[in-house]
């Protein structure tokens, strides 16, 4: 078995953990935390399933981002319209349907083009863990209908003797000719503790499987994260987290500008009790604010009648108090409030010699502000049976806030630019052992989201995945989803299979409706589109997973996913990541020493939307090779990690993936680290 | 001590949230044009004195005048008949040029409001001067002075020659004087050249208006096409979907067709 493993040093692997809810309270049994590794971080997909189900996932390419990282969990797809700044998306669902907090702290993107989705905010050093919850169970994080993703920051620790410890990270990828270089520094004294980490990286133009040079996909960044914690009594603790995100040089080849600089300011202060005996158990409060700017032009593309700069500015502060309690035996019951402040703008300057410069606000001025109360209810019914509730009331308040920007508006004759939007959400979950080790789980519940700024007041926002300039309206009605899950799993020491089957349909389904009345902005653009709710959509999948510990030393890990999407007319939604599964087979030599084999394979997706223009991907299929080496000295502990991916230099793009761009070609990568 | 540490930070917290929760309403308040002098003087054969206002230097187009009247002891005179009569020196030709004269006998404010179209700019080929008649407490005179017309940097008076009728048509523009991003108010005058010194507004014209950005080659949406209100002034509304040069593109036709085709410019 692998127990016999020294786990924290695991340094190479990524576990992908399924926690029940209920596991937060009580010790997750021991065989299931011993691949809890990476550092502290562990990737977490939280079913509403009450069974256990751990996964370890490895990738020893420690150098990856945390893109990298969670692209590898089944229910994760990202856009990509670059090696950098890839967008999540939960089960096919994208931008405003899912819900991306950064240790429960909104924070809202400040690129009209969706550049800058928040995971980019968080570096596998400073992460501790993602959560992702499908359907229903997002509630407690926000009103979205796609499910929720986490992340969660890493925290410093007390020590009763104090202690400095920390490690240096380096890396290199041949691909991308790729280097990072990462520094973490922990204090911990009995009463308070320090963390702080950066992370800087540098990325030239890729190679594809065909060994061209992909231009315009470089990058360059620094974050740094520090993080302090406070022991103010016994149970109180007092948290101060702040990130500082700097991008610079960021090449987009798949759209038509890129990124000059991008710089995050992340603060938070909170305040945790954690007390068994007192009635509320844990009860957490939370103030945090961020700040992010963007700036995008078109300085580095060659030819171009026109030069566009496009400055964006988000801005958004909040709160959330959280509290758990157990009102009764076999009980828990969470409940949350929040509230957050956003303000967007956004503009475009177009140059051309001679000429007056053309201005004009792409997000006019305009705040959302929102609030919400969320409650989530477990009961354990009997020995077999639990129950959980999850519901959700979300309010929120959109307006343009200047006399300019509603001007701009008026073009369209927007006339009230002000909306308020109540979003109720509920969901209920039963699961059951329903035979030996088979676990049954059936959720449905409905919710819903509002509108994002872009949906309401965008202005004239250039989409490269379609060609079309896109138009807000800000008389859009709610997405509203009605949803069920239905996963059985069954779980023994040695074997965990896991499958899970869900279906939505999503009333006053947004998306773009061309209008040929109007003249497209941009120059080449294919027309304008503008937003409105069709009657509904339908997106339905599955996704399965295998960890099978073959022997002690030799594990097997395998996933498997697919989506379905129809709109009304039953025409394929775009967007569709097809059917994917990726193997891993690990080998441990003694305890110093791995190799994993992986696979990944993806099918081909013909099922394509027509309204969008989208093309077919073809399948493919991936090899890498990956190994770790640790080696302990009296006071250091030293890592070596490499491997080959995309061994056989395979050209391929996902489906997901803009502009029909390739992928990295065969990649090697090395990457050593010192602990202390 | 655990209760207020909770107070504090939802106090804290709703401060945070409406602090930065402030809208801001920058919508900016109409100009007001100083009223500027152009000339003044005596009208022969009164014991008036007329001095003669504009908004901004006279140019090619569409230029509001004022007329102030001052009796023989310096007081203002309210009520009087006020009429223009511009009039161009070519040496081998003279011609006139659209007027619109005081709408009423009784002054705006001290007051008396019309407007003049100049044709062309003073220069070389000729010279430029403002007449105006006075009909006020039983006497009639005209003040005539010289005024020098300049070319403006963006046109505000185009003209064609009709398809249908073959005469030659003036069409002034005179709004959106401060053109913003957003609907703005379009208006422009039509006159009628009937000989050198008769220019009578026209008011049966349809007018289709398309606005264009030439550099990018983009229109905008949802305007609204000028129709006749008085006076040969049509009023429409223009959307504006960014700064920048516009071309406002302009097709008049009368009941027996396309009469002609021309575009303003809007740099701002
Ligand atoms: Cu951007």
């Amino acid at each position: 078995m692998v127990k016999d493993m020294k786990t924290p040093l695991l340094l190479g692997a990524l576990a992908l953990v399924a926690s029940p809810v209920l596991a937060q309270q009580k010790p997750i049994p021991a065989d299931s935390v011993r691949t809890i590794v990476l550092q502290e971080v562990a990737v977490v997909t939280k079913r509403q399933d009450h069974q256990q189900h751990l996964q370890n996932f490895y990738n020893a390419n420690q150098a990856a981002t945390t893109e990298e990282l969670m692209s590898r969990m089944p229910e994760l797809s990202f856009i990509r319209r670059g090696s950098y700044g890839m967008e999540p998306t939960i089960r096919a669902y994208s931008g405003g349907q899912v819900s991306v907090t950064l240790d429960g702290m909104r924070i809202q993107g400040a690129c009209t083009d969706k550049m800058d989705p928040a995971t980019i905010y968080i570096e596998p050093l400073s992460l501790q863990r993602i959560e992702v919850q499908t359907a229903g169970a997002s509630s407690m994080q926000g009103a979205a209908i796609g499910g929720s993703l986490d992340m969660k920051l890493a925290e410093a620790d007390f020590a009763d003797e104090r202690k400095l410890s920390g490690s240096v990270t380096s890396g290199y990828q041949s691909a991308a000719n790729a280097m990072m270089g990462g520094l973490r520094l922990s204090y911990a004294a009995p009463t308070w503790g320090l963390r702080a980490s950066g992370t800087y990286r540098k990325s030239q133009n890729y190679r594809n499987g065909r060994g061209e040079k992909v231009l315009y996909s470089q990058y360059e960044k620094a974050n740094y994260a520090l993080s302090g914690k406070f022991l103010l009594q016994d149970d109180l603790v007092l948290k101060a987290d702040f990130i500082a995100d700097d991008g610079w040089n960021i090449g987009y080849p798949a759209l038509p500008m890129d990124v000059g600089q991008a710089n995050a300011r992340i603060g938070s202060v909170s305040l945790v009790r954690e007390n068994s005996d007192r009635r509320w158990s844990r009860v957490e409060a939370r103030l945090y604010a961020n700040r992010i700017a963007h700036y995008m032009d078109d300085s580095a593309r060659p030819d171009l009648p026109i030069r566009m700069d496009m400055p964006g500015l988000s801005r958004t502060s909040g709160m959330y108090v959280e509290g758990t309690t157990s009102p009764g035996h076999h009980q828990q019951l969470t409940v949350r409030a929040d509230a957050s402040a956003s303000y967007l703008t956004a503009s475009m300057t177009m140059y051309q010699e001679g000429q007056t410069p053309m201005y004009m606000l792409t997000w006019p001025d305009n705040r959302q502000l929102q609030s919400g109360i969320a409650a989530q209810y477990s009961f354990q019914v009997g020995d077999k049976t639990q129950l959980q509730l999850n519901s959700r009331l979300n309010m929120s308040d959109f307006a343009v806030t200047t006399g300019e920007g509603r001007n701009q508006l008026s073009v369209f004759g927007y006339e009230s630019t002000a909306r308020q939007f109540l979003i109720p959400s509920l969901s209920l979950q039963a699961s059951r052992m329903v035979y030996k080790k088979l676990k049954a789980t059936l959720s449905g519940g409905f919710n819903g989201r509002t509108p994002t700024a872009s949906e309401l007041y965008g202005f004239y926002l250039f989409s490269q995945f379609d060609g079309f300039d896109y138009v807000g309206n800000p008389n859009l009605k709610p997405e509203k989803s009605v949803q069920s899950e239905f996963t059985l799993s069954w779980q023994e020491p040695r074997l965990r299979l896991q499958a899970t089957a869900y279906a939505s349909r999503v009333q006053d389904y947004m998306v773009g409706a061309y209008n040929p009345d109007l003249s497209a902005m941009t120059i080449g653009a294919r027309g304008v589109k503008i937003y409105y709710n069709t009657p509904y959509a339908l997106l339905a999948g599955a996704e399965a997973s295998a960890v099978y510990n073959i022997t002690g030393y030799t594990q097997l890990v395998s996933t498997l996913r697919y989506s379905f999407g129809s709109n009304t007319d039953g025409d394929p939604l775009p967007m569709m990541p097809p059917l994917r599964n990726i193997t891993s087979l690990r080998k441990y030599f003694g305890d110093y020493l791995w190799v994993q084999g992986e696979t990944e394979l993806a099918a081909a997706q013909n099922r394509n939307s027509e309204s969008f223009l989208e093309q077919p991907t073809e399948a493919f299929m991936l090899w890498h090779l990956r190994a770790g080496y640790q080696k302990e000295t009296e006071k250091k502990v030293w890592q070596l990690n490499a491997g080959i991916e995309n061994i056989f230099d395979v050209h391929y793009r996902e489906h997901l993936d803009w502009g029909r761009i390739a992928r990295p070609g065969r990649n090697v990568f090395v990457q050593l680290s010192v602990g202390f | 001590m655990k209760k207020y540490t909770w107070l504090t930070l939802w106090a804290l917290s709703l401060i945070t949230v409406f602090t930065t929760g402030c809208d801001k309403d920058d919508d900016t308040p109409t100009p007001t044009f100083a009223y500027q002098k152009i000339a003044e003087g005596k009208a022969a054969g009164t014991d008036f004195k007329i001095e003669v206002y504009s908004n901004e230097e006279l140019t090619t187009g569409y230029n509001p005048i004022y007329i102030a009247l001052f009796d023989a002891s310096g007081k203002r005179i309210e009520q009087a008949d006020v009429s223009f009569q511009p009039m161009m020196d070519m040496g081998m030709k003279k011609h006139a040029s659209p007027i619109e004269n005081p709408s009423s006998g009784q002054a705006v404010d001290g007051y008396f409001p019309g407007a003049v179209v100049f044709t062309m700019p003073s220069g070389e080929m000729g010279s430029w001067t403002l007449g105006v008649q006075v009909q006020a407490n039983g006497q009639t005179g005209t003040f005539t002075t010289p005024v020098t017309i300049k070319e403006p940097t963006t046109s505000r008076l185009k003209s064609f020659v009709s398809k249908t009728d073959g005469a030659k048509y003036f069409v002034a523009y005179l709004q959106p004087k401060q053109p913003k991003v957003g609907v703005n108010d379009l208006e422009v005058a039509v006159y009628k050249a009937s000989g050198m010194m008769d220019f009578p507004a026209v008011t049966n014209l349809t007018l289709a208006l398309e606005p264009e950005m030439p550099t990018m080659d983009h229109g905008s949406p949802n305007n609204v096409n000028p129709t006749h209100t008085s006076g040969g002034h049509y009023k429409g509304k223009v959307n504006f979907t960014m700064t920048g040069l516009w071309h406002l593109h302009l097709t008049l036709s009368d009941a027996s067709g396309e009469a002609g085709k021309l575009y303003f410019e809007v740099n701002f």
